[in-house]
């Protein structure tokens, strides 16, 4: 090695170590801004108009402390501190691979955490799991069903492993069957069914127990428009009623129209949460969702997809 | 283009070795049960060398047939894995005739055609000794190779054409394994042949019909041949020529048709009801119950255990017999041999067998003790069924009434003891299971190593808890009464303890493992 490249070799260290320096400085920055926000917004609360007027203050139902988890020497998720207060729907966005569904999972006691703590409505997921998890309903993403059985049973079963007294499912099945569509799909094998309906189904068997909490992961994804407009609806009165929603997505426009509240998840750290309107700032959140990913770099040299190869 | 084929199967291939060491490692067992089984035919057919003419070409037919068969039929009943189905090049605009010169010539690349050439060259040692002979034989090699590989093919695209619906692949799973355990009847016939006497006779009646058709011209040719009957040995080589070229034809339409056409789409079934749910109590085991029995019913993972539960005490029992053990004594085992087989075998990988369905369970927090008590119900329902029916009818197949306790002892120690054991099995050992929707035969590769040792163990343990109760039967058996007693006593307070003891621990585990045995799905 000549003496130039040992220079120059040591100033690209000396960079990278600069850049790592400048990221960890920005990460404190804003967990400390995180933080203020979260005291300073909390007695605040102005934007959430949609909770019933009976309902006194805010109640916190879902408290996120340090939460990580490590797959080997991949942190996928390291460090997400989340709020999220009754009544409320919250988006959690990110792109590919950025730690929602592992954060999720977490949440919904599926996924044991390396550290941090969950804490719904007043009960430790990871402690008193009998409380917490009476409290949330759950559609986890790429999970399978029991498939081989039918939608209604499929339901049924949900049911009354929540603890739900035959009449009162057989009830609420008939009901939850009518407001997603699917009642000419309940004798059929969920098997059988179509991504969209399947995830309609998982939604409405998470929904049988009226639980506290839904924790929602991908509810959109490969449903149809018009199923979709339905399902936003059902949420919206779940929620006006007291019910809360932390969902996660990539349509970016539908969180926007949905939600309340959006938190954006890269490389498994919340790098801005807030209501919509604080996220988003001036431009779209599309647009702030882009640059805090870190997006666009990467479309040049493809100028040979301009012409045709014949 | 043909080039192009031939490098990416190649590739396929290597890429096999770069998987976990175990998936490895099974590659190569294979790969040497492969060459094994193609090196003893080989010394066979090197051996034959010196048998008469007329002798070897009759033994040359029938084994040869029977290759041949099986290289036709095995992927149509085990369902190959396809890694080069036709429909993946459907979108490169290849022209038909070249693909299929293609995917054709990637055939020969792999272990069963290298197996096919070692044969066919063996082949050509036995017929080697005349020039003529010489000659077809060597021609029948070439033949043999493509008919086999060819015919392969055309049958595995078969396979994948028609057998493209769930239910479909299901249905053949359970069809092949029928016809395996309608084999062994077929073996029974072929021993009372009196092969001493009539054997010979029998080979060459069987090698006279299977010459004249496709599967066995080719290997009939050159034995015709060297007998020196040139008029037959053109005439097998024709049919054999025929066959291939019948098979390219084929092989040119089916790759063409593939091309075109999707996927098949089932017609679904409508179910009314809630079947099993409605007649079991709405309690959390009362639902898991009811979802065990209705998985049991469509299920074919399930089936297929199920179907070996008859079949074991037949087979052992006909072993037994033929080893000399007196009736009178086998009698007493079909019970009690079905009832292990149902307990054991069944449901001690059942939360493996969920995959990562078993999240509902994780996400309602589902009492440990209801999800391992609901899984249980159908073996343990089956298993008194069995034990009801079978043991009055063992007892009177014995000649006398004083077996029935022990011989119920005996049973229900067994099954409960199988079945409390396979509830604490499947929360603590789960091993990769075959995933739901796929054939009972397609047991994941990684699997070798965990499941058998969870197997050995698991079984040794049954045999040991249950050994105190069979011990005091064969006392009853051999002195009397009193014994019987014991025995009926004896494993139902073994077997009562091992169920009662196997849910409660095998719930307390569950309950502390739930997130990792949802991740273990998760990964396999």
């Amino acid at each position: 090695m000549t003496k130039a490249d040992s220079i120059l070799a040591q100033f690209d260290e000396h960079i990278a170590k600069l850049e790592a320096d400048a990221a960890r400085e920005r990460r404190a920055l804003e967990a400390a801004l995180r933080k203020e926000k979260a005291v300073t917004a909390a007695p605040k609360d102005a934007p959430k108009a949609k909770r019933p007027k009976d309902a006194p203050t805010a109640e916190r139902i879902l408290e996120v402390r340090g939460l990580a988890k490590h797959f080997g020497d991949n942190a996928a998720v390291a460090g997400i501190d989340l709020e999220v207060d009754a009544g409320t729907i919250v988006g959690i966005v990110g792109p590919n691979g950025a730690g929602k569904t592992t954060t999720l999972s977490m949440i919904t006691g599926l996924l044991r955490p390396d550290a941090g703590t969950v804490v719904v409505h007043g009960a430790n997921v990871w402690e008193d799991p009998a409380a917490a998890k009476r409290q949330m309903g759950v559609l986890p993403d790429r999970l399978r069903l029991f498939d081989r059985l039918t939608g209604n049973q499929l339901l049924f079963y949900a049911g009354v492993l929540r603890g739900l007294p035959a009449d009162t499912v057989r009830e609420r099945v008939a009901q939850l069957a009518a407001s997603f569509g699917l009642e000419s799909a309940l004798s059929r094998l969920v098997a059988d069914y179509s991504a969209g309906m399947t995830k309609k189904l998982s939604l409405a068997a998470a929904l049988i127990h009226s639980p506290r909490l839904l924790v929602l992961d991908e509810p959109f994804e490969s449903v149809d428009p018009v199923s979709a407009a339905n399902i936003i609806e059902i949420l919206r009165k779940y929620v006006a009623a007291g019910g809360t929603v932390l969902l996660s997505s990539h349509s970016m426009d539908l969180i926007e129209r949905v939600c309340d509240s959006v938190a954006i998840i890269v490389d498994g750290v919340v790098l801005a949460s807030g209501t919509v309107a604080e996220v988003r700032g001036a431009g779209s959140l599309e647009d702030k969702f882009v640059e805090l990913a870190g997006g666009k770099s990467t479309v040049e040299g493809l100028e040979w997809l301009h012409s045709f190869s014949d | 283009m043909v080039a192009q084929f031939l490098g990416l199967k190649l590739r396929l291939l290597g890429n096999l070795f770069r998987r976990s060491p175990w998936q490895v490692f099974g590659l190569i067992v294979g790969l040497l049960y492969g060459l094994g089984a193609a090196f003893a035919v080989l010394i066979g057919l090197v051996a034959l060398r010196t048998v008469d003419v007329e002798l070897a070409r009759s033994v040359v037919v029938v084994a040869g047939s029977l290759i041949v068969l099986g290289f036709l039929f095995v992927p149509l009943v085990f369902g190959a894995d396809d890694t080069i189905d036709p429909r993946k090049f459907s979108l490169f605009g290849i022209p038909t005739s070249r693909l299929a010169l293609g995917l054709a010539a990637a055939a020969f690349v792999g272990v069963p055609a290298l197996v096919m050439a070692i044969i066919a060259a063996a082949q050509v040692v036995t017929w080697a000794r005349s020039v003529p002979a010489t000659i077809v034989a060597i021609v029948s090699a070439l033949v043999l190779v493509v008919t086999c590989i060819l015919g392969s093919r055309v049958t595995t695209t078969v396979a994948t054409l028609l057998l493209s619906t769930r239910r479909a692949r299901e249905a053949t799973g359970l069809i092949g394994l029928v016809v395996l355990s309608a084999l062994s009847p077929l073996i029974a016939i072929m021993m009372t042949v009196d092969w001493e006497h009539q054997g010979l006779a029998v080979l060459h009646s069987i090698a006279d019909i299977a010459s004249w058709t496709p599967l066995g011209a080719v290997w009939a040719a050159p034995g015709s041949a060297a007998a020196g009957d040139a008029g037959a040995a053109s005439g097998e080589l024709i049919i054999a020529l025929a066959f291939v070229g019948l098979l390219w034809l084929v092989w040119r339409v089916l790759v063409a048709a593939m091309l075109v056409r999707p996927d098949r789409v089932s017609r679904t079934r409508a179910y009314t009801g809630l079947g099993w749910f409605a007649r079991l109590p709405a309690s959390p085991s009362g639902v898991i119950a009811a979802r065990s029995l209705s998985y049991w019913g469509r299920d074919v993972r399930y089936r297929s255990a199920l179907v070996i539960v008859p079949i074991v005490p037949a087979v052992m029992i006909g072993a037994l017999a033929v080893a000399g053990v007196s009736l009178h004594f086998l009698v007493l085992l079909p019970v009690p041999i079905m009832c292990f087989f149902l307990a054991w075998s069944t449901v001690h990988n059942d939360v493996a067998f969920d995959n990562t369905a078993v999240w509902l369970h994780v996400a309602s927090n589902t009492d440990g003790r209801a999800d391992r008590a609901g899984r249980i119900v159908p073996p343990l329902v089956l298993g008194l069924i069995v034990i009801a029916i079978g043991t009055p009818l063992c007892a009177w197949g014995y000649g006398s009434a004083d077996v029935v306790p022990s011989l119920l002892g005996t049973s229900l120690c067994v099954l409960f003891v199988g079945l409390g054991l396979s509830s604490v099995i499947s929360a603590g050992f789960p091993y990769p299971a075959v995933h739901p929707g796929d054939s009972p035969f397609a047991q994941p590769q990684s699997s070798a190593t965990g499941a058998s040792w969870v197997q050995g163990l698991s079984l040794l343990a049954v045999l040991a808890v249950t050994t105190p109760t069979v011990a005091l039967a064969v006392l009853g058996i051999a002195f009397g009464e009193g014994w019987h007693i014991a025995s009926l006593l004896v494993g139902l307070a073994t077997g009562g303890v091992a169920l009662w003891g196997g849910i409660v621990l095998g719930g307390r585990v569950f309950d502390a493992r739930g997130p990792e045995l949802l991740a273990f799905t998760a990964r396999y």
